[in-house]
């Protein structure tokens, strides 16, 4: 589908069409010797206006073109990749890869993977967002702190708009291109003695309900003035899907790559159950509410794969290379190849289930609900254990209702210990960015027990 | 301006995984205009192409405009010309890649001959950068930036136990602005076989003591802590709320500068952009100031910032020059520099020596702080617990915690310039859009009392 002229113009880029891409990809193929050969152009515009005490401080746009290839032959293989726009570059990625490849040694090559026949659709992408304005977003972010300021508060965050073409070619006839935006907007919001936080994420920019965002976050930090500290221990909580977006991060870096388990370090046991039946994560390329995209980045269609089903562990992503190890066929979730790395997961969703967010936290007789952890790291990647802290915005719970608002405290929990012990789960759910900025859709979780540290 | 180019190897499992060159060129403009910032970046370098980014730069500043009541105001700078190299021994892009892969393969043989290792990996990485920057007020400098960097990671697995030794530093590699005489220096292959010892070692050693006690950390751990407790605080940004949403604050406020107790007398911290072989090492930063050193943190009394020139006005100071931006592309933003832990007088003999129960800590395996960099918890690949002055048996899953200013106010002996290095941290992340820096942190071992260890799991 060839793309529409942004009406206008930004004093930017137009999104390069299918055709260019392609040509662009096909470009460095004619140069490329050799048994196979894998090419990718990749043409990439953000803009992103963030904003700190109520003013723009930063506000930035970058446009590019990156080109790679992958060169295989007498099983040997090598990389290149020039981003830049200078006359030759085809020929210098093509020549650059070729140089790399000689001198590499010789192995077990992973062959290039063939048409799989499936469709370059469906594609999160959204016209209002590939022709969003520096000074629409400049009004998004004046909408923001003009509601903070009437709250006497100000406000932080930052709202994106990103749209990216890719175009991926081998010398086996596969052709894949599409084109994606993603839009972005966070707003956090501080008073004298305490802050809270909201985001949204969406392909369409003008589906980002910024009122709906500044009043979140500003309620969150109107209730979390002057909060006093508890004693750390175990806790039943409420979690918010922009805490639970990292547990699913975290679980997924550790344990549902393919490559983790042939490494022996998966956490995951197939067929074992190790969750609470309530707990279903599947990744869906497919999901509405995430950023559709119909193939990975080897141009293999990616399947959706049940990693966990009912508590019970499920499956593994997959990419070429441990598909052939494990002999089973790719997912379509492989990263640039070679690497050492793995596949993974990147169209995440927890399955939501029958409570409002108020009957969870009314079940709690005394616990914490927590907005937000920051600064999440793996202690124990086998155990899945973690540790981070709370962030703008973490309240008591007593006698079923939210009450008074509580210093930010350390966690160090076992996520699947954690999601054993699921008591409730929410209908509603919440598209997040996970640590590795890729979208992970939750629910809100009323979980039975959580470990504070300090 | 900037184009870089970056060569990258890697041999897992004894194959050669990843044989790599990339190179990135393109232009930033970063403009004031209606008194607000904007910035453009391109890869186009034609005549039209860089006016285009340069149109577009004053747009998206007349756009800030729209909701700031106030004009940037930033602290006054010499125009300065000039270029700088970084000083090397052997040009990293004159060695063979066959050479290269030689040390690697020789590397992954070592750490094969241990029986019970299931994964090993070995990497190197070559980067060379050629910076140009101008300015309206008259700066053109010229700078060529390499940097030489390689490491082994070796792990080992049981039903219940994944254990990683790295070396020389953690997460793959250590990292310095220098030529090809650095990885010389690391000696991989001379380390390799050790390494894979010290992995299966750690699935059987006994699971490390908990309660409070002495801590003694490594160079390559009290680097981090250094980078983490201090150098992210002390960025006056972040101070002044630029990264609240994202990074965090600071718990260093300014007016706690030259009175606020940060530490003992043994600690003294600078940001040092001189300093040989160091990542964050350069003749100006990316505002044209000239590279400098700032006394962070003199005997334990908190007496500086890293600033901007936007910044250090706030301060009614002049900036100390640490703006640095990843790539052409991503706006320059305040980031350490080189932030040391300057050496002291003992050493890590004496230190155990005169230890009566306590822990050696060698290797960062998890690390997190909060958001204004007070609350930490740090984990380390290998620990060795200290009996009466004596290094007993190895434990496993070592963990450290506490609060910032307390920890280093316990800290009670540094070793001495025999014993410090400067290490390279290649994955510093920071601003949005994200940006990785690489940065450096000279340290020794250095000694705490007081501090909460027990094992993870």
């Amino acid at each position: 589908m060839p793309l529409p002229r942004r009406p206008g113009g930004t004093g930017g880029v137009t999104p390069r069409s299918r055709d260019e891409l392609l040509s662009a990809a096909d470009a460095v193929l004619t140069h490329a010797t050799g048994d196979g050969a894998e090419a990718t152009a990749v043409a990439s515009e953000l803009e992103l206006t963030r904003y700190a005490a109520s003013i723009i401080h930063q506000n930035v746009a970058e446009t590019g073109l990156r080109l790679r290839a992958r060169l295989i032959a007498d099983n040997r293989v090598g990389v290149a990749e020039v981003r830049g726009e200078a006359s030759g570059s085809a020929a210098r990625v093509a020549a650059a890869a070729e140089d790399a490849r000689r001198l590499s040694a010789r192995e077990d090559v992973a062959p290039l993977p063939a048409p799989d026949g499936g469709d370059d659709a469906p594609v999160a992408f959204s016209e209002a967002t590939a022709a969003a304005s520096p000074e629409a977003r400049a009004d998004m972010v004046g909408a923001v702190t003009r509601l903070a300021a009437a709250q006497g508060l100000r406000a932080y965050g930052f709202v994106s708009t990103q749209t990216t073409g890719t175009a991926l070619v081998n010398t086996r006839g596969l052709r894949r291109a599409a084109t994606s935006t993603q839009a972005s907007m966070v707003a956090l919001v501080r008073g004298d003695n305490g802050s809270g936080y909201a985001a949204r994420h969406s392909p369409d920019v003008e589906s980002i309900d910024v009122e709906g965002l500044a009043t979140e976050a500003v309620d969150t930090c109107m209730r979390n003035q002057n909060a006093h500290s508890v004693e750390p221990g175990r806790f039943e909580v409420v979690l918010s899907p922009y805490a639970v977006a990292d547990l699913l991060g975290h679980l997924s870096w550790v344990g549902f790559s393919a490559l983790a388990k042939q490494e022996q370090r998966s956490f995951m046991r197939l067929g074992e159950k190790l969750m609470s039946d309530t707990v279903t994560i599947a990744d869906d390329c497919r999901e509405p509410q995430l950023f559709p995209y119909p193939f990975d980045d080897e141009g293999v269609s990616t399947r959706v794969v049940n990693l966990v089903d009912r508590g019970v562990c499920e499956s593994f992503v997959y990419d070429t290379p441990t598909a052939l190890r494990d002999g089973v066929e790719s997912t379509g979730h492989s990263l640039p190849q070679p690497n050492t790395w793995g596949p993974f997961p990147r169209h995440m969703h927890m399955a939501g289930g029958d409570r409002t967010v108020d009957e969870l936290v009314g079940a709690v007789k005394r616990g914490l609900y927590i907005t937000r952890f920051w600064y999440v790291r793996d202690v124990h990647p086998l155990r899945t254990i973690i540790t981070g802290m709370t962030r703008d915005g973490t309240f008591l719970i007593e006698d079923g209702k939210l009450s008074a608002p509580v210093n930010d405290l350390r966690f160090t929990q076992s996520i699947v210990d954690a999601l054993a012990d699921v008591r409730g789960v929410s209908r509603d759910r919440l598209l997040e960015l996970e640590e590795g900025e890729t979208g992970v859709l939750s629910p809100w979780l009323h979980l039975g027990h959580f470990a504070f540290t300090s | 301006m900037i184009a870089r180019t970056v060569q990258h190897l890697v041999v897992k499992n004894g194959v050669v995984a990843t044989v790599s060159l990339s190179e990135d060129e393109g232009i930033g403009v970063r403009v004031i205009a209606s008194g607000a910032w904007g910035f453009a970046a391109t890869d186009r370098l034609d005549p039209q192409g860089v006016e285009d980014a340069a149109r577009r730069a004053v747009r998206i500043a007349r756009a800030s405009a729209r909701v700031n009541p106030q004009p940037v105001k930033l602290a006054p700078l010499a125009g300065a010309t000039g270029e700088y190299r970084t000083p090397i021994v052997r040009d990293p892009f004159a060695v063979s890649l066959d050479d290269k892969v030689d040390v690697l393969l020789r590397a992954d043989a070592g750490m094969a001959r241990v029986s019970g290792v299931t994964v090993r990996e070995s990497s190197l990485e070559f980067v060379r950068e050629e910076r140009f920057f101008a300015s309206s007020e008259g700066s053109r400098v010229a700078q060529t930036i390499i940097e030489s960097g390689g490491g082994m990671d070796v792990m080992a697995t049981s039903d219940n136990e994944v254990q990683t030794r790295s070396f020389p530093n953690s997460f793959g590699r250590h990292q310095l602005c220098a030529g090809w005489e650095a990885i010389e220096a690391f000696d991989l292959p001379g380390n390799a076989e050790r390494l894979g010892n010290e992995a299966v070692a750690l699935l059987t050693a006994e699971r490390c003591p908990a309660g409070v006690m002495t801590v003694i950390l490594d160079g390559t751990q009290a680097a981090l802590q250094v980078h983490e407790s201090c150098g992210h605080p002390t960025e006056l940004d972040r101070v002044l709320g630029s990264e609240a949403a994202f990074a965090g604050m600071s718990f260093l406020t300014p007016e706690l500068l030259g009175s606020f107790r940060y530490g003992s007398e043994m600690v003294t911290m600078t940001a040092d952009a001189t300093r040989e072989t160091g990542l964050g090492t350069f003749g100006w930063d990316d505002e044209g100031v000239p590279a400098q050193r700032t006394v962070l943190v003199d005997q334990g009394l908190f007496t500086g910032y890293m600033s901007s020139r936007e910044t250090a006005a706030v301060l009614g100071q002049e900036s100390n020059g640490t703006m640095r931006g990843d790539g052409w592309s991503r706006l320059p933003i305040i980031r350490m520099t080189n932030v040391n832990l300057e050496p002291g007088t003992s050493s890590l003999e004496q230190m155990i020596a005169t230890t009566e129960h306590g822990v050696y800590l060698e290797t960062n395996r998890s690390w997190s702080i909060d958001d204004v960099r007070l609350n930490f918890q740090f984990g380390t690949q290998n620990a060795w617990e200290i009996v009466n002055g004596e290094r007993t048996r190895l434990v496993r899953n070592a963990l450290y915690s506490g609060r910032t200013p307390e920890f280093w106010r316990s800290c009670d002996a540094v070793a001495g310039p025999s014993e410090w290095r400067m290490w390279g941290v290649v994955n510093c992340g920071k601003g949005q859009p994200t940006q990785l820096m690489h940065v450096g942190h000279g340290a020794a071992p250095c000694r705490f009392r007081d501090v909460r260890v027990e094992p993870a799991g």
